[in-house]
């Protein structure tokens, strides 16, 4: 429904937990646009391909394939038992993440000529991305179901049952980092150019391609502190990802639960500075 | 969602109208007066207590912020600080307003460009938030503001419905009645589900206007839009306009129009850099018009004159 009575004060103004509150509000309320930008997402980037939508599931094997070989090169054959799983359950989260970022930075910027025309609740936006990067994260567990099932039936386990539990860590972090971005995007557009090296050295310093061990003492060698690896909440995110697909065990549970802990205080940021920024959208835009 | 401050009025509106829209108004376009006889009728038979207010709007003021001007970088940020670059930090595009809308008005909004006309409909719209003062909108509001430029090109007509419906607050069930009607209003063919980049820019157009009139709203914000598509579509949306007046509680409408003004509206505001000049009669705001923006031609032709003068004699 459009609002039936729209009433502004300058002289009221909603304080940080109003607008929080609000914000969720907004998400609930519009959950069926949410649906609607999502699939328009997926179509538009399924259009004009050949294969269409079917990439989904291609992607993230080719990525890993591109991974294995370059690795390989570079270790010169010696790494983990099963190595492109290994890998795989590294990337599939991590495509997610970099992808949601990506188009969250976008995510109100591409609206501009919208935002001018139609009153709505703009948080949506970078929701929507967040929620399109779950959607092809959720193809992506395919080609990980074909890989298990032909090449590695004996690392199946009822761990796998997990992944929602880290993928959910993983949603409240990207959440918060997308919301983020794509609101202050809006008043500096370097932001796009700053975030994809920003998530390319992210990547690099994080455990996907080794395990956190290696990667420790491999920066530590390059005089770089381990603080990077215990401060990174991806590498507690790679690690139980890799323990619940991998080696069958738990995820780090504790490593999660401060990833989560921290991610809620940063989605409550985020928000709050989201919707202090929204009214000024449609002047700058 | 808020409830229906008055709904027996709603149920009140008429709802038949809407199924008319097709061809048969082509050639049966109703004169403009009719239109203006029809719309003030239709305030007074409505079961609103006729002078209830549906817009208010009190010192109302709406700030830019020049510093904040599109695709800033960081490097003009920085640079301006480093230089401590003093010049206009903002600068009100709306200033002071107050009006009260009631029930079966319709209202124009006049003045030269940038005056914040159209500012003003985007506050009403509630696409930008007010600086300043206080506004109030009661009922459905509807605003035809740029047509159709919203529009995913990847995507069909019919998605590009379901997705301008839903960004416009439509509900699932509103939009699934209103798709069949918005498609054949528009009346572009099979191209209903093609992408749109493969329109042209009338289809385009076409597809905007028949969105953005699908709605039954309270409050209508029209800014200039009657200007789509041909000769055919143009008469057809002036027909779903003049509809659109019959039915809405209050109107406001922006246009440069002076005929449209005298013919549609019953009062007037003549808004110029920012602030109400003056207010009231449209005969007498539009003549208030005329006469400042001849002053501003004349000080214009003389400028030319001036400087081609110039020009001519090295």
């Amino acid at each position: 429904m459009t609002t039936s009575t729209l009433v502004y004060d300058t002289s009221v103004r909603p304080g940080a937990f109003g607008l929080i509150a609000e914000a969720f509000r907004e998400i609930w309320s519009r959950r069926r646009l949410i649906g609607y930008i999502v699939r328009a997402d997926m179509k538009r980037k399924g259009a004009d391909t050949l294969l269409g939508n079917l990439w989904w599931v291609i992607d993230p094997l080719l990525q890993m394939l591109v991974y294995v070989v370059l690795v390989s090169v570079i270790r010169g054959g010696a790494g983990p038992p099963d190595y492109p799983l290994f890998i795989f359950a590294a990337i599939l989260p991590w495509k997610w993440f970099s992808s949601s970022v990506g188009d969250g930075v976008t995510s109100v910027t591409s609206q501009e000529a919208l935002i001018k025309q139609v009153q709505f609740p703009k948080i949506i936006l970078p929701f929507a991305a967040v929620i399109a990067g779950i959607v092809s994260f959720a193809f992506g567990l395919i080609p990980l179901a074909g890989i298990l099932i032909l090449a590695y039936p004996e690392r199946i386990s009822a761990t796998l049952l997990l992944i929602p539990i880290v993928a959910a860590v993983q949603f409240v972090f990207t959440m918060a980092l997308a919301v983020f971005v794509s609101s202050v995007n809006v008043f500096f557009r370097d932001v796009g150019n700053v975030a994809r090296h920003v998530l390319r050295l992210w990547f690099y310093l994080s455990p996907a391609l080794y395990s956190a061990d290696e990667l420790n003492a491999l920066l530590n060698r390059h005089g770089l502190v381990g603080l990077v690896l215990n401060l990174n909440p991806f590498t507690a995110l790679f690690e139980s990802y890799r323990n619940v697909i991998y080696y069958g065990t738990m995820p780090e549970w504790l490593g999660l639960a401060r990833v989560l802990g921290l991610s809620v205080i940063l989605v409550l940021l985020t928000v709050y500075l989201f919707k202090r920024l929204e009214p000024s959208f449609a002047k700058v835009l | 969602m808020t409830s229906e401050p008055r709904a027996a009025s709603v149920a009140a509106m008429p709802q038949a109208g809407t199924t008319q829209t097709g061809s048969d108004h082509e050639d049966d376009v109703p004169s403009i007066d009719e239109a203006k006889t029809a719309s003030r009728a239709a305030g007074i038979a409505t079961d609103v207590p006729f002078g209830s207010t549906v817009i208010e709007v009190r010192d109302l003021g709406v700030k830019y912020s020049l510093r904040l001007t599109r695709k800033t970088t960081f490097r003009q940020g920085f640079r301006d600080l480093l230089k401590r670059k003093e010049g206009p930090k903002s600068f009100w595009a709306l200033r002071d307003v107050s009006f009260r809308l009631v029930s079966g008005e319709s209202l124009a909004i006049i003045g030269p460009n940038g005056a914040g006309k159209s500012t003003l409909l985007q506050v009403l719209a509630g696409i930008i938030t007010p600086s300043a003062g206080a506004i109030s909108v009661r009922g459905r509001i509807s605003s035809l503001l740029t047509l159709g430029a919203g529009f995913d090109a990847e995507l069909s007509g019919r998605e590009n419905i379901l997705l301008a419906g839903a960004f416009m607050g439509m509900s699932h069930q509103e939009l699934v009645e209103r798709v069949e009607r918005i498609v054949q209003f528009a009346d572009i063919g099979e191209f209903i589900d093609a992408p749109i980049k493969t329109y042209s820019s009338g289809m385009r157009a076409r597809l905007g206007f028949a969105i953005a009139t699908s709605v039954d709203p309270d409050v209508l914000l029209l800014d200039e839009v009657l200007a789509t598509g041909d000769q055919v579509f143009r008469a057809k949306s002036k027909a779903r306009v003049n509809e659109l007046v019959k039915q809405a509680k209050g109107i406001v409408l922006v246009t440069h129009d002076m005929t449209w003004v005298q013919e549609y509206c019953n009062r007037a505001i003549l808004l110029e850099k920012g602030h109400i000049v003056i207010e009231g009669d449209p005969a007498d705001v539009v003549a208030v018009h005329q006469e400042h923006s001849a002053a501003a031609k004349a000080k214009a032709a003389e400028e030319v004159a001036r400087y081609g003068g110039a020009i001519k004699r090295p």
